[in-house]
C-alpha cells in the first residue's frame, strides 16, 4: 500500500504545467496528500474549497444530473481545478489541481484531470 | 531512546508537541502513552506515527464498517484470511478489491488526524514513551509527520473557536431543538430541509453524547463537531450550559473529576450511576467472545457510550 496515493498524485503533477496537486477531505478541509510546488496558502484553500463544495451540494440538492463533479477558479496566473470524488465513507474527497494558466486550457485541463481522478483512490 | 516521560506543559497540547518532537527527531519506534481525557496510544515506527488509540475518536475500523463502505460479511472473511495468512488488513482489504490502497491510505491518514485532534481537544498530562512491538491491524506505512498531524490538530481548534457560543466537548449530550414540521424535512442526508444535517438530526436523541454520534455514523469526531457547531448556531439542536454536565461525564478537567469520587458532601456513599466510570474490558461483556466485527466497533479503552 504505501505511497500508492502519493505516486497518482505524482502522475497527474507530471502533466505540463501542473504546479500543485492535492487530495482534500472534503468533511474537514484537511489536505490529505500534496505533490508539487510548495504552497503555504494551501490548507487555507483547501478549507474554503471544502466549504464550497458543501455549500453547493446543499444549493443544488438531489436533482437527478445535479451533482457536484468540479470546481473551476481562473485567476491572473493560474488554474484551479478541484474534482469531487465521490468514494465513501465521509463526504468524499476533492483532487486539488492548481496549473500554469500560460500552459493550460481550462477544457484540456478538465479532460486531463477526469481521466486521471479514477487512479488516485484506486 | 529507548523510555523516556514528559512532564505537564502549559502549551495547547500540553507535551505532547514536544514529545511528538522528540520522538521524531530519535526516529522513535513503539508506544507513547498519553496519559489525560480522554488519552490513548500513538504509534510510532522510526519517529513517524502509524496508528493512534484513543476512546473519543472512531479508528479507522469503525470508519469503514459504520459509513457502509466495507460491509461486514467482507470484512470478516479479510480478517480471517489475513490473520490465517499472517497477514496485513490493509493488504487483504486492498487485494480483495473491497477498497482501493489510495482511498484506503486517505482514511487512515484522516482518522490519524482525528484521532490527534481528540488527543488535543482534552487534556494532556503526561506522556510517556516506551520501545515495544506494537501490532494494529490498520496502521498506515510509511507513518504520517507528526509536526503535520499537530498543525492540523491546532487549526481544526481554531476552526471550532471561531463558532460563536461556549466551546463544544465531545462528552457534551446533545438535544434536538424543538421546531415545527416544513415541507422537505424528510429529505435524506446532504439535502434539503436541514443543509445536509438530516443524518446526524436522526440519530439525535438526548443521550447521545457529541462522541456517540461519531461513532454510531463511523465519522470523525471533529467532523461531527464541525455538524453540531453548525447546527447550534441555526438553532437545530441545543447543548448543555457550561457546567451543566451529568455526573460521571468524561470532561477533561481533573477538578471535575475529583468532585465526583468519594463520599457526596452529605458524606453518603455515592450512587453507582453517579461515579466515575471504571476501566471497562474490551474483550467480552459477559464471558462470551464477540465476532471479530462486533468487537472491532467497540472502543478500544473507557468511555463507552
Amino acid at each position: 500500500m504505501g505511497t500508492s496515493l502519493q505516486e497518482a498524485l505524482h502522475q497527474i503533477l507530471a502533466a505540463e504545467g501542473v504546479r500543485t496537486v492535492a487530495l482534500i477531505d472534503i468533511a474537514s478541509g484537511m489536505v490529505v496528500r500534496s505533490v508539487g510546488e510548495p504552497n503555504p496558502g494551501l490548507a487555507t484553500a483547501a478549507a474554503t474549497l471544502a466549504d464550497e463544495a458543501r455549500a453547493a451540494r446543499n444549493l443544488l440538492g438531489p436533482r437527478p444530473g445535479g451533482e457536484l463533479e468540479e470546481i473551476a477558479a481562473v485567476t491572473g496566473s493560474g488554474l484551479q481545478l478541484s474534482k469531487v470524488l465521490l468514494d465513501k465513507p465521509g463526504e468524499g474527497f476533492l483532487l486539488f489541481v492548481d496549473w500554469d494558466r500560460a500552459r493550460a486550457n481550462i477544457a484540456l485541463a478538465s479532460l486531463r484531470v477526469g481521466q486521471l481522478a479514477s487512479a488516485v483512490l484506486a | 531512546m529507548s523510555a523516556r516521560s514528559w512532564g505537564p506543559a502549559d502549551e495547547p497540547l500540553g507535551p505532547l508537541d514536544q514529545a511528538l518532537r522528540d520522538c521524531a527527531a530519535a526516529r522513535f519506534s513503539g508506544a507513547l502513552h498519553v496519559i489525560g481525557a480522554p488519552g490513548g496510544m500513538i504509534c510510532l515506527a522510526q519517529g513517524a506515527v502509524t496508528a493512534i488509540e484513543t476512546p473519543w475518536s472512531p479508528s479507522p475500523e469503525v470508519i469503514l464498517l459504520r459509513s457502509g463502505r466495507v460491509p461486514p460479511a467482507d470484512w470478516e472473511a479479510a480478517f480471517t484470511a489475513a490473520t490465517g495468512a499472517r497477514g496485513r488488513m490493509t493488504d487483504e482489504l486492498v487485494t480483495r478489491g473491497l477498497v482501493g490502497a489510495g482511498e484506503l491510505e486517505a482514511v487512515l491518514r484522516t482518522a490519524l488526524a482525528d484521532a490527534m485532534f481528540a488527543l488535543a481537544a482534552g487534556f494532556v498530562d503526561t506522556c510517556r514513551a516506551e520501545e515495544a512491538a506494537l501490532d494494529f491491524e490498520m496502521r498506515l506505512e510509511p507513518g504520517a509527520e507528526a509536526d503535520w498531524l499537530v498543525a492540523e490538530a491546532l487549526r481544526r481548534m481554531r476552526v471550532l473557536a471561531d463558532f460563536p457560543g461556549p466551546p463544544l466537548h465531545a462528552r457534551a449530550r446533545v438535544t434536538a431543538a424543538p421546531r415545527p414540521a416544513r415541507p422537505g424535512d424528510a429529505g435524506h442526508d446532504g439535502h434539503a430541509g436541514h443543509d445536509g444535517h438530516a443524518g446526524v438530526l436522526a440519530l439525535i436523541d438526548g443521550r447521545r453524547t457529541i462522541r456517540d454520534l461519531a461513532f454510531a455514523r463511523g465519522r470523525g469526531l471533529y467532523v461531527t463537531m464541525l455538524e453540531v457547531a453548525r447546527m447550534r448556531a441555526t438553532g437545530l439542536i441545543a447543548l448543555p450550559a457550561p457546567g451543566g454536565q451529568r455526573p460521571g461525564d468524561e470532561d477533561g478537567s481533573p477538578r471535575r473529576k475529583a468532585a465526583t469520587a468519594g463520599p457526596t458532601a452529605a458524606g453518603l456513599p455515592r450512587r453507582h450511576k453517579d461515579r466515575p466510570a471504571q476501566p471497562k474490558r474490551t474483550g467480552d461483556a459477559d464471558g462470551r467472545p464477540f465476532p471479530a466485527v462486533l468487537r472491532l466497533l467497540r472502543p478500544r479503552a473507557d468511555g463507552g457510550p
